[in-house]
């Protein structure tokens, strides 16, 4: 013991261990072959040495099972001697008078370290799979930090490639008219300079066309950032809508008005049924999101093409508003990403189209906070895109007048 | 009395096409726009303007950087790129591609006429070897000897930095790449050892320039390459 002691001081404590965990099994092993000795041994003469032997083996299979070979060796030794001892004749001592016996004897130890070292054997085995199975447990976790790390760095180089595209979006649709007013600007003052040294080079035409650029590319900007703001709350849930009871034939009218000022030349056809019920919503909102899907048909479809929209009540307490064009339609794989923000469908419109890529996402915005929806369809029976704009009718919602009227309660 | 001379101005913004037009006019310049690269070299063919402005990013399949490289398969004709991009890349592609100048979006009128009448002056590059003996503002060159002088005053070359040198003042005025340079004068192999240019253009700066740390003649274009300005 002491020897183990200072194994203990010297290798820590897990070597140390060792050694006294199989001495204490050892004495475990002899004190249970003992102990089952002892109670057998008053039965000797009623109980035949076979099922003695049975039952020491079993001590010993039970000690190899739980404790290991050392121990299990130890009970056969300490199983044949007890055997021996009390159970072969002449019993309570050592010596055998039966040569016959000391084949039992023999057979005893070697079947009995035999089966020992089988089921220490056996437990090492099933000790080794359990460290095993521990083993592959840890590399599979270690396996699966290592994908989620993965697939973590990618989801970041994903956000981080959108961010670029977004970033580049932007710059680009500040950058252009800015560089169309830094022009005018510029070319506008080294005239004015050359012009008093009599050497004027723009005719008053030509300043007023850079003039009318300014204007033109000063509230393009405007607008664009109209649209950043609108996009922003709209991502943030705080786009604010005012709802009342409108008229839908008097928001569309409002949006195809708003079109015609923008983009003279173009017919738009509208038709409302008569039977349209009025809906709780924001007009003014609604009319902006409509002008939206007009404009995109406008400069999506050819500049010749008639464009349809059509107000009518639907299923289910709603209203429609729907736009079509004799555009080139949009292919079924992108009818959910034209809603994405600055998505553009590349080559779709004329040369001269400008886009932002911001006019869907903005309408979408828009009809959602209506608790409404957007959808895009073939046209029925012909070529073209068909936008579908749903809005419920809606109702005073009670929930939302109370709050309303505490609302004015608290600022009375 | 002479004819006037002509910019063809590429760009898909409608705005841009119509301000450079009223503005290069003004100049004195006989202008037309396209808006988009196809209908840029159809143009190009019809008209032989004498410069070509154009915009990196069109629609189509003919970009700016294409644009170039088409132009280059048929024409020396000087090309100023205009770009919205800080993409560094991008701009070298197209000076890379045969563009000869860049001006970065939003730029002055001021700017741009400057950078015309730079491309113009200097015209179309010369296709063949150089021989005899070139003169560039206040350098000569003679290839024969290969020797360089500024004010009259021989500078002494080792036989690389005369390439190197020769090769800026034969292309005063344009944009060089690094691995404009690097190819021309190392060969193919070295057009990413940017490093190798810096010690290089080191060195040439403190043999002509009057104060090698503010150059005057040597320009660094910054993250592209570099232009040579050969002085009055």
């Amino acid at each position: 013991m002491n020897e183990n002691k200072s194994v203990t001081g010297d290798t820590g404590a897990q070597n140390g261990h060792r050694p006294r965990h199989v001495a204490g099994s050892i004495a475990l092993a002899l004190v249970s072959v003992s102990g089952v000795a002892m109670v057998l041994s008053p039965l000797h003469d009623r109980i035949s040495t076979t099922t003695a032997a049975l039952s020491l083996m079993l001590v010993v299979i039970v000690v190899a099972a739980q404790r290991g070979l050392a121990p299990a060796l130890a009970a056969s030794l300490a199983g044949m001697l007890a055997f021996n001892f009390f159970f072969l004749p002449p019993v309570r001592t050592f010596t055998i008078a039966d040569p016959e016996n000391w084949v039992a004897l023999v057979a005893f130890l070697v079947t009995s370290a035999i089966v020992g070292q089988l089921f220490s054997l056996a437990k090492r085995r099933a000790e080794e799979a359990v460290d095993r199975q521990r083993e592959i447990q840890g590399l599979y976790a270690d396996l699966q930090e290592a994908f989620d790390r993965a697939a973590r760095a990618e989801a970041e180089r994903q956000a981080e490639r959108m961010r670029n595209a977004l970033l580049d979006a932007v710059t680009h649709e500040l950058r252009t008219p800015l560089t169309g007013i830094k022009v005018s600007v510029t070319a506008l003052l080294g005239d004015y300079a050359d012009s008093r040294g009599d050497e004027a080079n723009l005719s008053g035409e030509d300043r007023r066309e850079m003039l009318s650029v300014i204007d033109e590319e000063a509230d393009r900007l405007n607008r664009y950032i109209g649209n950043l703001v609108d996009l922003a709350r709209i991502e943030a849930g705080r786009l604010p809508i005012k709802r009342s009871w409108n008229a839908p034939g008097e928001i569309a009218a409002d949006s195809v008005e708003r079109v015609r000022v923008r983009r003279s030349g173009r017919a738009i056809h509208l038709a409302t049924a008569a039977d349209t019920p009025t809906i709780f919503a924001d007009g003014r909102a609604l009319a902006e999101a409509l002008f939206l899907l007009l404009d995109n048909a406008v400069k999506y479809s050819p500049s010749n093409a008639a464009i349809h929209l059509s107000v009518y009540a639907a299923a289910g307490g709603a209203v429609e508003f729907a736009v079509e064009d004799e555009g080139p339609g949009i292919a079924p794989e992108l009818r959910e990403r034209v809603f994405e923000r600055f998505f553009r469908v590349e080559n779709s419109g004329p040369e001269s189209v400008v886009g932002t890529g911001m006019g869907l996402p903005i309408a979408r915005g828009i009809v959602e906070g209506h608790g409404g929806t957007l959808r895009i369809e073939d046209r029925p029976g012909a070529s073209g895109t068909r936008i579908v704009l749903r809005v419920p009718v809606g109702d005073d919602d009670p929930a939302e007048s109370s709050m309303r009227d505490s609302a004015s309660l608290e600022s009375a | 009395m002479e004819r006037r001379q002509r910019i063809l101005v590429v760009d898909d913004e409608p705005q841009i096409t119509r301000v450079l037009r009223v503005g290069l006019n003004g100049r004195g310049f006989d202008v037309r726009t396209a808006a988009d690269g196809e209908s840029a070299l159809d143009t190009f063919s019809d008209w032989s303007p004498d410069l070509v402005v154009t915009d990196l990013s069109m629609p189509g399949d003919v970009d700016g950087i294409e644009l170039c490289r088409r132009l280059r398969k048929r024409s020396q004709v000087p090309i100023i790129v205009l770009s919205v991009r800080d993409d560094e890349r991008t701009k070298v592609a197209a000076l890379d591609e045969g563009a000869d100048d860049y001006v970065t979006k939003p730029f002055s009128m001021d700017e741009l006429l400057a950078r015309v009448r730079a491309a113009l002056r200097r015209g179309p590059a010369p296709a063949v070897e150089p021989h005899g003996v070139l003169e560039a503002g206040v350098f000569r060159v003679d290839f024969e000897a290969r020797a360089v002088s500024v004010r009259g005053e021989a500078v002494r070359l080792t036989p690389k930095e005369f390439e190197l040198l020769a090769y800026l003042i034969r292309h005063a005025g344009k944009v060089l790449t690094h691995r404009t340079l690097l190819t021309a004068v190392w060969g193919g192999n070295y057009g990413e050892q940017v490093e190798y240019l810096r010690v290089f253009v080191g060195h040439i700066r403190k043999k002509i320039e009057p104060e090698p740390g503010t150059p005057r003649y040597l320009l660094t274009e910054p993250w592209t390459g570099y232009r040579f300005e050969p002085g009055e």
